[in-house]
């Protein structure tokens, strides 16, 4: 008889089960909400207000490194909430689907690449309300916006990186899920989110500091390709940043990789 | 050559961690050192071969390995040492609706739950409208609602019947058959046999003896993750009812020093003999049970009866049966209880008895002398589901047409 295919699946269905499980968890997001898809930008508005609130009363800041406040704190977020978001859904995915990993096979990646869709969602529905921003502030929109594809796409690979090897770990040990909430919380102040690297560029230590937090470059190359002028990083220093994230994403899918087989042992 | 599943010396070893030894550890030492792990393997050197075409039925009794082979064959987790090798397609039906969302509707779950099976895109929608008509009626009403909203025989009679129409070359099915009403089960008996008679190749678990009988004609006996018996449905299905049939049926005491009961009965001789009807290998439904009793009556001149109980397995006294009282002297006391065929329902019983002076003292309770099982027993159905009930009469119940006007 014919060697049939062992394997279920090929590739397009493969990429149809990532569709269809990415537009279910986008389906899911929203529904029974009276508001919707508006709460994609009720979150990162809400936390510019507040810096906003803090800077303009507390130290009576207008603008920093030169450029409005508004622009750089929302810049900042809409760049920090697509890591963060696909990171936290990355990491928490494979124990979330426990009931499909341990009733049927499939390849257990599609669950980790289906999982960032909802910050994928959000990050477009926030890059619009930053156009508005950016025109009422006169921020003008270069040809670097033709950037903002690769920078979301490297911010995505560290992402899905990173995620892969906390969901890995974290089915054996749920400890790894407690250190997610920390990355996050302490990760926005110690990158450059509310402020610019410009504060500490000329510190002697700053050169460590991108290579050890890869997301510093990346937000810097954000607000490169979003706003027009904004130069602070040099190429070489952004490009270190990418080689790190594209690095980790390999990292990532390498332990995962390794660890896959073992999950539903202990799921 | 033809083999389209080969499985060879497959084991599944699962660490259990030792629970009451990791309290008295200090936190330092639990993270420290390395924890200790009891083996258990779920299934140990299990090896055979299917050819296209063949039914397999898997059989025995819980934590046997049956699940764990099966989430082996379907790829969910891997063998920790052995080898599988499948050619074909394979569709795996652990559970109905894997992957159903509550949030989302009838329709949009189908798809779902079908690329999760496998099916790409095009093929459900080619198939789409048969689903639904397999799913019956009330689901087209309610086909744009969210299924958390579905009773439970609508949801499960939703994810049957998608996986109804998977098409595989090999289908890995675990007690789905055990869902839905009666009439369901009877659509889904339908479809499996349908399947069945088609060129493919089933691997079905389940508890239902009956349904395996008639549907596979290879059954896999598991005991303790071990292979017990391989082979023809037939022979297996005889062989393992009747190792369960060996339960405690017989009992009997040739000193009166070690039988059980006080100083003023002991119990000399107990026997439940089921009375089988030609070549039968186990008891079932049809057959009427003997029970025979003796005992030592150590005091003279008493007014003694036995008062016998049947219990269902989950504690229930079915009923409650005694002699009448007679006026007995010391020496051995016989009696015999017969259970007519056609009363108990199948399942699993206990019996206990207990001697009685004048109609109120107990002398001694005998209890659970006896666990035994009563298996199936059905011709002209299509129906396997679970008959209800404990009892299972066979009364007169005449139907008749008394009218051709409506």
């Amino acid at each position: 008889m014919a060697f049939l295919n062992t394997s279920n699946f090929n590739f397009s269905n493969n990429l149809e089960l990532l569709l269809i499980l990415a537009k279910r968890d986008i389906s899911v997001r929203f529904k029974q909400t009276a508001l919707g898809m508006i709460w994609a930008i009720i979150r990162p508005i809400t936390t510019m207000l507040v810096f906003l609130f803090a800077y303009k009363n507390v130290t009576n800041i207008s603008n920093i490194s030169g450029y409005p406040i508004q622009i750089v704190i929302y810049s900042g977020i809409l760049f920090w909430n697509l890591f963060a978001n696909s990171f936290q859904s990355v990491s928490n995915s494979i124990l979330l689907s426990s009931n499909l990993i341990t009733k049927v096979y499939f390849p257990r990646m599609i669950i980790l690449f289906s999982a960032i869709a909802v910050s994928i969602v959000d990050f477009f529905f926030g890059f619009l309300v930053y156009l508005i921003l950016a025109f009422y502030f006169k921020i003008d929109i270069s040809h670097n916006l033709f950037f903002l594809p690769v920078a979301v796409l490297i911010t995505l690979f560290i992402s899905i990186g990173l995620g892969a090897i906390f969901a890995s770990f974290s089915v054996r040990k749920r400890d790894f899920l407690q250190i997610i909430p920390i990355i996050v919380q302490y990760g926005f102040f110690v990158t450059p989110i509310v402020y610019t690297s410009l504060e500490f560029y000329s510190k002697p230590w700053f050169k460590m500091y991108t290579l050890i937090n890869p997301l510093v470059g990346l937000v810097e190359f954000f607000r490169f390709s979003l706003i027009s002028g904004y130069n602070i990083l040099s190429l070489s220093e952004i490009l270190i940043s990418i080689f790190s994230s594209i690095l980790i994403f390999v990292i990532g899918l390498f332990v995962f990789h390794f660890k896959k087989d073992t999950f539903v042992d202990y799921l | 050559m033809n083999s389209i599943v080969s499985v060879s010396s497959i084991s599944k070893k699962y660490q259990l961690p030792l629970s009451n030894k990791e309290v008295s550890k200090s936190l330092v030492n639990r993270i420290f050192s390395k924890r200790e792990f009891e083996e258990y393997w779920a299934v140990k050197d299990v090896s055979f071969t299917l050819n296209k075409g063949d039914k397999l039925g898997i059989i025995g009794n819980n934590g046997a390995g049956k699940s764990t082979l099966l989430k082996i064959l379907s790829k969910i987790t891997k063998p920790t040492t052995g080898k599988v090798d499948i050619r074909g397609k394979v569709a795996s039906l652990l559970e109905v609706g894997t992957g159903f969302h509550p949030e989302l509707s009838g329709r949009d779950n189908i798809y779902l739950n079908g690329a999760i099976l496998g099916m790409s895109k095009k093929q459900i929608t080619q198939q789409f409208d048969e689903i639904v008509e397999f799913a019956g009626d009330q689901i087209i009403k309610f086909l744009d609602t969210p299924v958390k909203r579905y009773s439970s025989g609508m949801y499960v009679r939703l994810g049957f019947a998608i996986s109804a129409h998977l098409d595989p070359d090999i289908l890995i099915v675990d007690e789905v058959l055990a869902v839905g009403d009666a009439d369901f089960q009877k659509k889904s008996l339908g479809k499996m046999k349908e399947v069945a008679s088609k060129e493919k190749t089933i691997l079905f678990v389940s508890h239902n003896l009956t349904a395996v009988a008639n549907l596979c004609n290879k059954t896999l006996h598991l005991e303790k993750g071990y292979v017990k018996q391989f082979g023809e449905t037939g022979e297996v299905l005889n062989n393992y009812l009747s190792a369960m049939q060996n339960n405690l049926l017989e009992q009997s005491f040739n000193h009166i020093e070690n039988a059980p009961g006080n100083d003023l009965v002991r119990l000399k001789y107990a026997k439940l003999t089921p009375v089988l009807i030609g070549n039968q290998l186990i008891a079932d439904v049809r057959n009427s049970l003997k029970i025979d009793i003796e005992f030592w009556n150590l005091l003279d001149d008493q007014n003694l009866n036995i008062s016998l109980h049947i219990f269902a397995s989950t504690g229930e006294c079915i009923f409650n049966v005694g002699t009448q009282p007679k006026l007995l002297n010391k020496g051995v006391v016989q009696a015999t209880l017969t259970i007519p065929g056609y009363f108990l329902n199948d399942g699993n019983y206990l019996v206990s008895f207990m001697i009685v002076k004048d109609k109120s003292i107990v002398l001694f309770n005998f209890e659970e002398v006896f666990n035994f099982e009563i298996a199936d027993f059905r011709e002209d159905t299509t129906w396997y589901g679970k008959w209800p009930g404990y009892v299972r009469p066979q009364f007169d119940f005449p139907i008749q047409q008394v009218s051709q006007k409506i």
